[in-house]
């Protein structure tokens, strides 16, 4: 039977969350496309396709000094040549930082039609229907491929992780390689230094609506003192260095579970809410009543943050 | 070294938006600009420029409206640009507007480095930067937050990772990178540099002019907009009423001050 192809993400020998999400994935819609889940390693040795096969019933080891590390080009490489030999139909990727480094490069490779950054697969008529954010997550769209073969990739956290079951089968696959034009020198750690917000029990966050660095060290910052807590911010507060680094929250920054997480001005975009939906209790304030952090928090208030949280800190 | 710059306008995501025919987005009560990541692309383009010499080439795929952020970006400092303007091309997917891209570059000649923001605010699929990037058979690199090169030749960039890890990696030109936002401080158009622009070449391309040949691989169904699995609780008020409440919720019900 055709097979529908999760590409397994690892870093440091470690399998990601995010390889355990596409298992469940491929479990639940191959069955209606007529196909077999499967998942492909590609590492320095077999270790981490066997730990994979207890997710999957079907696993295909590419074990080669080429794929010891991420790169697009081996990475690219290996799918063309598992896709090829193992008559592969479809090819599920995580929309992580290599995810999306790779995916369009392997799509490109065996001629495939891409969708990505998708959180919901269905299967409809026996066509697979792909659902996914757009405009900041205001809208979302349904999409489906036209090609022969295809490759999804989902963001991280849409699916739970599968669970492990019998152990499945894995098969060591050859690919001869051809050049990689990327170089890894190392990885290293950005935000050294600083606090460690993680540990928080209250945090205060502040987002793009507090409008400039100075309104945010004005109003976040007495707050969160005030509540005995830490600040942090998303994306484009870092981005625009009104805080330090260290006290980033979300995919590329830290991911904390206070008990009271108080989110102002910030609209929700899905890889801030990756580093704080684990949070005990939500509060959001946010003039835009269609900003996505309502559709997470326990509370919230709609109107103009400048207002609002000088009369919550008076009450306190 | 010759710069490319793909740029795409795209609708202020704070817009109000509607949809018609469960398959557009109403553009009248929209505001469009530059994407946000592609303005960092442009940044890191003219601050390679300003290190090595050369020119900042834009290349964008749009609609008419799309000709005032082009200038916009030469405004900023970009010598000159390709407009795609071609309706059977704005229709396509991702693979199809990134053959047009491809294409006005191939036809450019002699470019050193391709840069884009990694993403679009609006499609949010991440995508079209590496496409080109294989099109034009060359090496990338997504993510990037940190470039570093002394000839405009080899290059030492930072990959960001998850969790504020970076990879380290060096590839050489021609090459295509795909901008993180934050990779640096994007410049604002100063008031000669607007009045430059309005006299700086902008070649208008269609499908036809640049060879483009490409179908859609995927098929759009519908759009609409998100129902929530759960909601808040919207606590109301005017703001004095409203963070009253929010403090009682806080000591009595959810117990966290």
């Amino acid at each position: 039977m055709a097979k529908l192809l999760v590409i397994a993400e690892h870093r440091d020998g470690k399998l990601s969350e995010a390889t355990l999400e596409l298992c469940r994935i491929a479990k639940e819609v191959a069955p209606g496309l007529g196909l077999e889940p499967a998942a492909a390693v590609f590492a320095k040795d077999d270790a981490l396709a066997k730990e994979v096969a207890n997710y999957i019933p079907v696993v295909f080891s590419v074990a080669d000094a080429a794929v010891e590390g991420y790169t697009a080009d081996g990475y690219a490489q290996a799918v063309k040549a598992v896709v090829e030999s193992q008559d592969v139909k479809g090819v599920l990727v995580p929309h992580t930082y290599d995810g999306v480094d790779y995916a369009a490069k392997a799509a490109m490779a065996i001629d495939a039609g891409i969708v990505s950054n998708c959180n919901k697969a269905e299967v409809e008529g026996g066509k697979l229907v792909l659902t996914r954010n757009i405009f900041n997550g205001k809208i979302q769209e349904k999409k489906s491929i036209k090609t022969d073969k295809f490759v999804v990739s989902f963001e991280k956290g849409a699916y739970d992780p599968a669970e492990a079951g019998a152990a499945g089968a894995v098969t060591a696959v050859s690919v001869s390689f051809g050049p990689i034009r990327t170089k890894v020198k190392e990885v290293i750690e950005t935000a050294t230094g600083g606090v460690d917000i993680s540990q928080a029990r209250i945090i205060v966050a502040g987002g793009r609506g507090l409008k400039d660095g100075d309104k945010f060290k004005e109003v976040v910052l007495p707050l969160a003192q005030k509540l005995g807590g830490e600040y942090g911010g998303s994306r484009p507060v870092i981005d625009s260095g009104w805080i330090e680094a260290s006290r980033q929250i979300g995919q590329s920054g830290k991911t904390v579970t206070p008990d009271l997480y108080l989110a102002v001005g910030i609209s929700g975009a899905v890889q801030h809410v990756a580093g704080m939906k684990g949070s005990k209790c939500i509060v959001a304030i946010n003039k835009d009543p269609e900003a996505p952090i309502f559709n997470i928090a326990t509370y919230g208030i709609v109107g103009d943050l400048f207002e609002v949280l000088p009369a919550f800190s008076a009450k306190l | 070294m010759k710069i490319v710059v793909c740029l795409k306008q795209v609708p202020d995501m704070e817009s109000k938006f509607k949809i018609v025919d469960d398959k557009k987005v109403d553009e009248s009560q929209i505001a469009f600009k530059i994407n946000d990541f592609d303005n960092y692309a442009v940044e890191a383009a003219l601050q390679l420029k300003e290190k090595l010499g050369g020119e900042v080439v834009i290349v964008s795929a749009g609609p008419d409206r799309a000709a005032k952020d082009i200038r916009q970006a030469f405004a900023m400092g970009a010598d000159w640009g390709i407009h795609i303007s071609d309706q059977a091309i704005l229709d396509g997917d991702s693979f199809v507007v990134a053959s047009a891209l491809a294409k006005a570059i191939e036809g450019i000649g002699g470019v050193d480095l391709v840069m884009t923001g990694v993403q679009t605010e609006d499609l949010q699929a991440g995508v079209t930067g590496v496409m080109i990037a294989d099109m034009l058979n060359m090496p990338h690199c997504t993510n990037v937050v940190k470039i570093d090169t002394a000839d405009g030749k080899a290059f030492t960039l930072n990959r960001e990772l998850e969790g504020g890890l970076n990879e380290v990696m060096e590839l050489g030109g021609p090459a295509v990178l795909t901008v993180q936002s934050g990779i640096n401080d994007p410049r604002y158009p100063t008031l000669p540099g607007i009045m430059k622009a309005k006299k700086k070449q902008l070649d208008v391309k269609s499908g036809a002019d640049l060879g483009v040949n490409a179908a859609s691989k995927t098929e759009f169904i519908k759009m609409f907009i998100p129902v929530a699995d759960s909601m808040a609780e919207i606590i109301q008020g005017a703001p004095e009423e409203a963070a009253g409440k929010l403090v009682d919720k806080l000591k009595n019900e959810a117990k966290v001050i």
